[in-house]
Formats: structure tokens, sequence, C-alpha cells
């Protein structure tokens, strides 16, 4: 492995010494009307078409030779800027770009550069722009942007409504979820349904399910980097819109015009509150009921044309209440994450760029039961203080280089219990905690060895310190009082893109990944209930080995965009709960010895084609796959496959721009069944039955398809109002996907039944959720 | 600002249909549900598993039980692993098991039983750990156990649920002192001794005691060590998982206007210290019947200490109480226990 790096090094360093140094032209791309950093605006000389790309912060830089240029910005469903330039000194051009979405006949489906797909060295990567998928059709009008994430290949969802990601067979805690850089650790609400980003406050997606950036880390499957809006900084703007399920409100504009903005954005559901009038107070359920709420929140400040300042937050709440009169049992299920980012972009010069953040993320589940005098309290959660530097050096037009350094303390409660039974109440001495330390340096550049050749090149160094079961300050006073478990190691990423013609290239990429955090989960979804927990002695990092190489092909001058891609990738010690183990029997100690470690594979083939221009755009995307995972101690030895294996995963959407006023949508998804364990038999204990289950994930469910279409109608424009109704139908030919099956011991209708008296028959039934499901979504703004 | 509030109902529209699986089985096993308790004899009662879609009949019933085993001892070595005393076991009278069990029962049990010891088994201590060997279809099946010492309960008493319609439903509640510093594994077992229903056609009541002991309950004392709290026992229902009441004495009405006087409940509660394997599996039968049809819950299959089947061999420390279910009676006193109770 030495080898590899030392000619990796020796690769960079030849490149890098060819190249040359002219001038620069650099600033910021920003949308005209709002003020909002633009992400991902090409920036390139009209020529020789060498360029670069707006940062997460709407930066630029762009080196070339003295000489005369016609510098393109361009931003698909923006007009493009051209400027002449005489680049004979360092120049600084502050851009703004005005959206032509509202005039054009056409629907733009992506925010990238037109070739983008061909050119860059990037692969495995997607950008959304949430805008356009506002306009797809949703289940009960919710736009979702997990869910629409869900339809791009390589990417699979959980089963029926839900919005956990399953990259390239990783599991749901492989996913680096990220906010404005703030972790987020459960990213679903309704126990899955719906994901906890409100789609108003979000201004950029960018997905990554394979050859991860040497800046990303932590996680072996992907990233999804969200980034949330600035807020307007020229006029106040309020966006909103009353949905079946929840109401939303945005707000936003200018604190000082020009120079500093907030957005602050809200959404509720109102379940509980429909639900009221149907229940009455003697019913033994009132008092039942569900909601969830999230509030986003973000200001920024230009201190400086060199230095800006952001401070963003978001803070979500899930509470489940149960409530039965006629036991006396009250359940009251609260959960959320709770994120901030303090950062500072800093620019050193023209070609050097910094970041600065200091982020907290929190998640926390609590279950709260009493019954008459008894009261038991478990919570179970993850905080952690992060700071990182990111820097961005642009030193010349062939080289983006990027390095920085991060560094995270994570505090784990992962199962706590407290309790009361009369007078008499249960504490633990001390809460359990867990601590520890997770720090990485990392350096890449992004670099054009020839026209023809770029590679990119970055290594990333991790490290991870368990501290055990000791207090922070303890771990300041450096009275270790339990023996530390370190882990360091280096991951590779290299990508590279042949350009094979102006329309067609070949890409590969190699990433090493390690995970130092997991979840522990007893289901077969991502349930609140799952616990994060660290790496110790026990329980090691996850790794995965990861390839990949694919063909890029646009057609019709970049109307479509067309490649296919293949993948294997290897993981090792992931982990399950042992066969039998309950997450209760660590209740207020150390999980470590309850789980059972394995490793997985999985490898497919991933086919897209997009239609990015016209009045009718969208994409087709499959994926062949297979997944696996060998358990020691899980089924027998025997390998079995992953619960999120699906062999074909098929996803068709389409947008068609009908007129000014109406829009037309449909998605159509199919995938091969869930894997999922069924009883194969059943035994006597006293006089109960009791089932046994064999051959883990042997059994595959029917094949989930469903068609869903929507039509978005925008009325004439007021002086200063607009609005949007949005129709759904989702599930068109109601298709009744199966969600879960179950089993049933039943005795003839009517009559009680026993094993003893030989009356039972043994069933099973498949229940499916969502049948045809029509909704409708006003929107507003003002 | 104008707003317009849309109050719309949501339906969630799920829907079920019943499916035919082809399940493949898992071939025989020895289902093995073995018993030893201070004081009394060991019993076995083994049978086999299913297919999961195997008709349920009168005739597959009696087939699931073992009574064909090739051989069974039982043991008990000292602190060396040398044996001290050990034990054949072989099939009970099966027409005499009615009067334990209720029902004609293939029953493994040891053979020098007779009226001198049957109530205070000297082989079976407290303290000690068994082994259990079990030779059948050749194959050989172990497994082992110790009987913890028994704790017993501080006191038990009866009062009116406050959750129930019926004034005449009652709890069980009970304090119990936890011992400290030492892991405590504890089990509940019930059943109603005297329990009568009422035919309102007949207008009569029936007497129907439950036939064996049913888990109430299963679980270490991580929370409570050490600590001296209130607890209840609720009755268990018939699906395994407890969430019943019990019934004090009532009056009934017929439909000719007689009343019909029926006698309260009275309880057997089994309260046990059992090892740490067998609190697994006792506490998995709990959670499997809660968890039934949960569609988010992995499956999960059952702890055994049985090695090469499925089942339990579990040493029982136990005290026993007999609570006639009266209101407001408090007692503390255990039962004197005969080999009738312990089933």
């Amino acid at each position: 492995m030495k080898k590899i790096y030392l000619a990796f090094l020796f690769i960079y360093i030849s490149f890098n010494c060819l190249a040359q140094q002219k001038y620069t032209i650099s600033g910021f791309v920003q949308d005209q009307s709002s003020g909002e950093n633009l992400i991902g605006v090409s920036i390139y000389d009209q020529k020789t078409y060498k360029g670069t790309a707006s940062n997460q912060y709407g930066f630029y830089s762009l080196t070339m030779e003295e000489g005369n240029y016609i510098v393109i910005y361009s931003f698909i469903g923006y007009k493009s800027i051209t400027k002449n330039i005489t680049l004979n000194k360092d120049i600084r051009l502050n851009i703004s770009l005005s959206n032509n979405s509202i005039i054009t006949e056409e629907v733009i489906v992506t925010g990238e550069k037109l070739d983008k797909n061909v050119s860059s060295s990037n692969m495995s990567q997607a950008r959304i722009e949430v805008n356009n998928i506002k306009q797809l059709p949703v289940i009960l009008g919710e736009v979702d942007i997990l869910k629409s994430a869900q339809l791009l290949p390589g990417i699979q969802s959980g089963g029926e409504g839900n919005s956990g990601l399953y990259v390239r067979g990783g599991g749901p805690d492989q996913n680096l979820i990220l906010l404005d850089e703030a972790v987020v650790y459960n990213a679903a609400h309704l126990f899955g349904f719906f994901s906890v980003f409100n789609a108003d406050a979000i201004k950029d997606i960018n997905i990554i399910k394979g050859g991860m950036p040497a800046e990303y880390g932590g996680r072996l499957s992907s990233v999804l980097d969200i980034t949330m809006k600035d807020g307007n900084n020229k006029e106040y703007e309020a966006d909103g819109g009353i949905g079946l399920l929840s109401s939303r409100l945005t707000v936003q504009g200018p604190v000082q015009k020009e120079k500093s903005s907030f957005i602050i954005s809200g959404r509720r559901t109102y379940i509980d509150v429909l639900s009221k009038p149907f229940m009455p107070e003697d019913n033994a359920f009132s008092g039942s009921g569900y909601y969830f709420y999230d509030l986003t929140t973000k200001i920024n400040y230009r201190i400086s044309d060199k230095d800006r300042l952001y401070l963003s937050g978001y803070f979500g709440r899930d509470v489940f209440n149960f409530s039965n009169t006629d036991n006396g049992i009250g359940i009251e299920i609260p959960w959320g994450n709770a994120t901030t980012s303090l950062r500072w972009n800093h620019l050193f010069n023209d070609k050097l760029f910094v970041n600065t953040s200091l982020i907290f993320s929190d998640y926390r589940f609590e279950f709260n039961i009493n019954q008459q005098d008894f009261e038991l309290k478990i919570f179970s959660g993850i905080n952690d203080w992060n700071t990182k530097v990111d820097f961005l050096y642009q030193p010349n037009q062939r080289h983006t280089i990027k390095f920085g350094l991060n560094y995270t303390y994570h505090e784990f409660t992962p199962g706590n219990a407290s309790g009361r039974s009369g007078d008499v109440v249960f504490e633990p001495d001390e809460i359990f905690k867990q601590y520890s330390n997770e720090g990485a340096f990392y350096f890449s550049d992004d670099f054009d060895v020839n026209d023809d050749l770029k590679i990119h090149a970055g290594l990333r160094y991790s490290s991870f310190q368990h501290s055990g079961y000791i207090s922070f300050r303890d771990y300041l006073k450096n009275d270790l009082t339990e023996s530390d478990d370190n882990y360091r190691h280096i991951e590779p990423r290299l990508s590279f893109r042949y350009r094979l013609s102006t329309t067609s290239s070949i890409k590969g990429a190699y990433t090493q990944n390690y995970q130092y955090i997991h979840l522990a989960s007893t289901s077969s979804v991502s349930l609140p209930t799952d616990l994060w927990i660290p790496s110790s002695a026990v329980i090691k990092p996850k790794f995965s080995d990861q390839y990949a190489l694919g063909y890029f092909k646009n057609l019709n001058d970049n109307i479509y965009e067309t490649s296919i891609e293949a993948y294997y990738k290897e993981m090792t010690n992931l982990l399950e709960y042992k066969e039998g183990v309950l997450p209760e029997d660590n209740t207020n100690s150390s999980s470590d010895d309850s789980f059972a470690f394995g490793d997985g594979d999985s490898y497919g083939v991933e086919l897209l084609l997009k239609k990015n221009k016209g009045k009718t755009t969208g994409w087709i995307g499959y994926t062949l796959s297979k997944t696996t995972r060998y358990f020691d101690e899980v089924n027998e030895g025997i390998s079995f496959p992953a619960k999120y294996d699906r062999r074909h995963d098929l996803s068709i959407t389409a947008t068609h721009k009908l007129s000014k006023k109406w829009t037309l949508s449909s998605v159509f998804v199919y995938s091969t069944g869930n894997a999922i364990t069924l009883p194969t038999e059943r035994y006597l204990i006293g006089e109960n039955i009791y089932t046994e289950y064999t051959s883990r994930n042997g059994y595959r469910m029917d094949p989930y398809h469903r068609l869903d279409i929507g039509a978005t109608y925008i009325p004439k424009k007021n002086k200063k109002f607009q609005s949007s109704w949005n129709f759904s139908i989702y599930n068109v030919y109601s298709r009744k996907n199966p969600y879960f099956i179950y089993f049933a011991l039943e005795s003839e209708e009517g009559e009680d039944g026993s094993i003893q008296q030989g009356n039972l028959t043994p069933k099973a039934y498949q229940v499916s959720i969502f049948p045809i499901l029509p909704s409708i979504t006003w929107n507003f703004n003002f | 600002m104008k707003k317009y509030l849309f109050l719309i109902s949501i339906f969630f529209l799920s829907c079920q249909e019943e499916i035919t699986l082809e399940l493949p089985s898992g071939g025989d096993k020895l289902v093995v549900q073995a018993s030893i308790e201070n004081g009394f004899p060991p019993y076995v009662i083994l049978t086999k598993n299913q297919g999961y879609f195997d008709p349920i009949d009168v005739n597959t019933y009696n087939d699931l039980f073992v009574s064909n085993v090739d051989e069974m001892k039982i043991w008990y070595t000292n602190e060396e692993g040398l044996i001290i005393d050990s034990k054949d076991l072989e099939l009970f009278p099966i027409e005499l098991s009615e009067l334990f069990t209720g029902q004609q029962l293939p029953i493994y049990t040891v053979t020098d039983l007779d009226s001198s010891n049957i109530n205070d088994y000297k082989f079976s201590e407290s303290g000690r750990k068994y082994f259990l060997e079990i030779k059948w279809n050749n194959q050989v099946i172990t497994s082992e156990t110790t009987i913890p010492n028994p704790t017993p309960l501080d006191c038990l008493w009866v009062e009116q649920s406050e959750t129930a319609e019926n004034d005449w439903k009652c709890d069980i509640r009970a304090i119990y002192s936890d011992p400290a510093n030492e892991q405590n594994n504890i089990l509940i077992k019930s059943k109603r001794i005297q329990h009568f229903n009422f035919n309102k056609d007949s207008c009569l009541s029936k007497s129907q005691p439950d036939l064996q002991l049913k888990l109430v309950d299963a679980g270490s004392d991580i929370l409570i060590n050490g600590e001296s709290f209130e607890t209840y026992f609720p009755r268990p229902g018939d699906n395994g998982f407890p969430t019943g009441k019990y019934n004090s004495k009532r009056e009934k009405e017929c439909d000719n206007g007689y009343i019909v006087d029926i006698e309260e409940d009275v309880v057997l509660i089994k309260f046990c210290q059992i090892d740490e394997p067998s609190m697994k599996f006792w506490r998995g039968l709990v959670r499997q019947a809660g968890t039934n049809g949960n569609p988010f819950a992995e499956p999960m299959n059952l702890t055994s200490n049985i090695n090469g089947g499925l089942g339990v061999f579990t040493g029982y420390g136990a005290v026993y109480y007999t609570v006639p279910i009266l209101k407001d009676t408090t007692l503390t006193k255990q039962r004197e226990t005969t080999i009738f109770d312990i089933f």
C-alpha cells in the first residue's frame, strides 16, 4: 500500500511542476433577484472551454495566461453572461445571474454545466435543484428531497413511503447527511415516511454515491451535502404552502440590504389537530396523537468583500403520544435533531479561499411510559462538537487543490433508563455515556494532466480515539480511567476522466473509506430507537473499498446525457445485533458485547439516460445489483442477502411544460421485492405457539412498482403575489405493493381456537399501505 | 397576506389480503421444556417443531409430543467437575400426568419417586449446576442450568384495578426487595387454581381453572438492583402477553332475573430466581408474543440454552404464594408447595 501512496505523490508532483501560473479572475456568483450565492456555476473561456465552477459559497477562481478572453458564466435556469476580459492583472469580478425559468418555455432538470457529465472527473455524483423536484408528483403533497434522491440509479429506498437511503449496498448509517455542514443523524420524520428537510429552505443538494472526495469522510457509502438558502438580501419575501399533511411558511429578507440577510422557515403537521374532533374526550384513546415540526433558520453577514459569516440552525421534533385510559397507559415518544453551524469564509487572495466552521449536532430519542404509579424513561442520543477548516486553492487553470482538517468530539448516550415505582425512584448512579475524538486531515487535487486526462487525487488521514466511559472533564485532565482505543488510517481517493471525444469520456474511481461510528438497529427500517455507538476495542471501524468504472456520453448538443457505471464495493467490520440480543440488555452500560461482526459486498451496473433541455425533460435510471452479507454468528454462518438488496431498480421521471401555466409530471418506479425473514417453523412452549425463523432475508416480497402523476398550475402573477397549485396522484393504478407480511393462527370465524383443540389454521397476510392517493397543495410567494 | 385554510381529513387506506407462501422446512428439531426446582424432582416435556404451515388438528397436536427418547439423564458435579449424583429420566405413566398438568402428556422424570420424597427431593438444591443429556433420533441434545437461591417477596396484596370498567376486576400487587450487589434474574409465573366462568344461557358458573402455570414476565434487575419497590403481576393473556386482570367475588344476573354468586379467583404465584440464559429465553418469549405482527420488528428467534435443539432447561429458585382475589387482602406467607404446584 505504501508503494501506491508514493506513486500517487510522484505523479502529483510531476504534473504540478508542469503547471504555470498567470493572472486570476475571481469573485462570487449570485442570483440577481435574491442575492443568493449560486453553487456550481460554470465559468469558462469560450475559446478553449477551460474553466472552473463556483464552490459551495458561490466563490470561483480562474487563472489563465495573459491575454484577451471571452469568459462565459453559465448556470442552467439562468441567463448566461458573457464578459470580454483583458487579463493582464488579477481581476475581482462578482457576477449576478438572472433567473430565466419563469420566462422560458423549457423546464430545466439540473443546475449543472451542460457537458459536466462528460468533462468532470467526478463520477457517481448528482446535483439536485430543489425547484425542479418541486414539480414532481409527491405523496400527500409533501415535497421530499430524499425521496427524489431515491429516483437516481444506485440509490434505493427502504420500502413503501420510506425516505431512507440505501446507496450501493450500504446501510442507512453509511450515509453522511450534512445540512450546512452539520451532521444530521436521523433524517426521517414519521418513522421514515418523510425526511426532515423542508424543501423551501434548501438551496442545493449534492449527492455523492461513489468516488467520495477527500474532504468527506466518516461514512462508507455516500454523502448527501445539503446547503440551506442564505436568504434574500435585496427584498423581503415570504413563501408558504398548505398541504393535506402539513403547512409551511418561509420568510426571508435583508437585515442590511445587500450586506446581511436572514431566512426562517417552519413546518408543522396537523394530523393531531385534524383528528381531535373525531375523538371524543371520553374515548379511551383520547389524548393520543402524532405531530412533527421543524424550524430552519440562517443569517449571513458580509463583513467585507473578503469575509462573510453564516450562522444557520435546524431544530426538529417528532412527538408521538399514546394514551389508553382502559389500562391507564400513557406513552410519549419525542425525538429529533438539532444542528447549529457558524461559518466564516475568508478570501486570502484571488486563489486561496478558506472556510472555518464551528458546528454542533444533536440527536436524541426518549421513550416515556407511565401506568398508574409506575414510570419508565428510556433515552439515548448523540451530540457532536465539530470544528473544521477547509482551504480551496486554485493556483492555475489546471489545478483545484483542497486541503483542510476536521475535528469532532462525540458524546454518545447509547441507552439509559430511569424510572419510578410508587415512591421508589430508580436512577442510574451516573448517566452512561461514551466519548470519542475523531479527526482528519485531507489533501486533494483536481488537475488536468492534458486536454483529455483529468485526475482527482486525494488522501485523507483519519483518526479516532474512544475514551470509554469517562467524562469530558476527566479527559481534559488526562485522567483516563479506561484504556483508549485508537485507530489511525489513510484513505486514498482517486478518480480520473479520460475524454474520448468532446461528447464522451470514460471515468474510473477507487476509494477507501473508514467509518468509526455505527448505528445499531433491531429493525428492518431506520427507526428513532436505533442507537449510535462508537468504535471501541471490541467494535472495529467499518471499512470499504470501492471500485467504479463508467462510460459517459452526451448526445444532440448535450440535450441528452447518458452514462453506464459499474461498481464493486467490499465492506468489513459491519455489525448486527447477535441473534436473541435485545437493546435493553445494555441499558445503562456498554453494548459492545451485543454485536456480531461480519463483511459484505455489493456490485452492480447503473444506467442513466437523461434529457436536460426541451419542453419534456426527465430521466430513466436503472440499477442491476447484488448485495450480500457474511456473518459467522448470523444465519448459521451462511451468506445472506442484505435487507436492502434489490436485483432490479428502475425509475422513470418525466416533466412536460404544457404551457406557461401548466406543467405535467410523472414518476414510475419498479424494484425487486424486499428481502425479508419469514418464520419457517413453529413449536410449542407451554400452551402457546412460538415461531422459529431460518434463512435470514431468505424470502422476497412481490416486486414493488407504481406510477405517480402530477400537475402544477401557476396562475397569472399579480404585481406582488404569486401562487401555484400542485396536484398529485400517488400510485395511479392503486398497486397493492407489499409493505409487510404477518402471520396469524386463526380458528373458524367466531370460534375460539387453540392448538390443543386442533382448530387453528395458519395464515399469512400481506399488508399494503398506500393505494391511490390524490393530494393537492397550494403554494404562495409574495 | 391573505390566507386560506384547508382542513381535509387524511385517510391512510391500508389494506391486507391473505397470501399463500411456500416456505422451506428446517427439519425435525427437539423442543425441550426441562425444569428443575429446589426440593422437587426434575421433569422434562419434549415436543417437536412443525413446518409453519403444517395443518393443526387433534392428531398433529398429539404427534408433536415425543416419547421415544433413547436415553435421558441429569446430573450435577462438584467444583472439580466430578459427577456427584446422576439420575436417569423415564416416562411417567401418562394416565397419571393428567393429575399434574390437567392433560395427558408424556412427561419424563426420575424413577425413584415415592410419597416420601416427591415433595422433598434432595437431589434438587439451590446453588447447584445441573447438566441434562438427551439421546434421540441419533442426536445428542445437551444443556445446563443452575438453581439460584430463591428470594421471597416482602408482601402481596389485592386491590381494585384503577383502569378496569368493572369494580370486581383486581390487580395483584407486591413489594420486592432486590438483593444488592449481585445480578438477579427474575421470572414470575401464575395460574388461577380457582376460576369460574359465567354462562348466561344456562345461568350457571362453571369452574375453569388454568391447567398449567403461565408466564407473567421475566427480566433482570438492571434497573432495580438493591432497591425495594412496588410492582404488580398482570394475568397472562391467551397469546402469552400479560395484560389481564383477576376477578374478585361478584354477582351476575341471569335472563330470568336470578342472581348468581360467582366465587373469586384464587391465584398461585410462582416467584423465581433463574440463571441468565434461562432469563433470556423466557424474556424473549414475552417479547415475541408482544412483537408478533409488528412490521418494524426484526424477526427474532428465542435464545435457547439447549444445544442441538430448541426450548429451555431452567433451574428455578422458587417461592410460591396463594392469592385469593379478595380486595384489600395482604399476605406475606408463602404457600406450602406440593408437586402439583410446579407445573
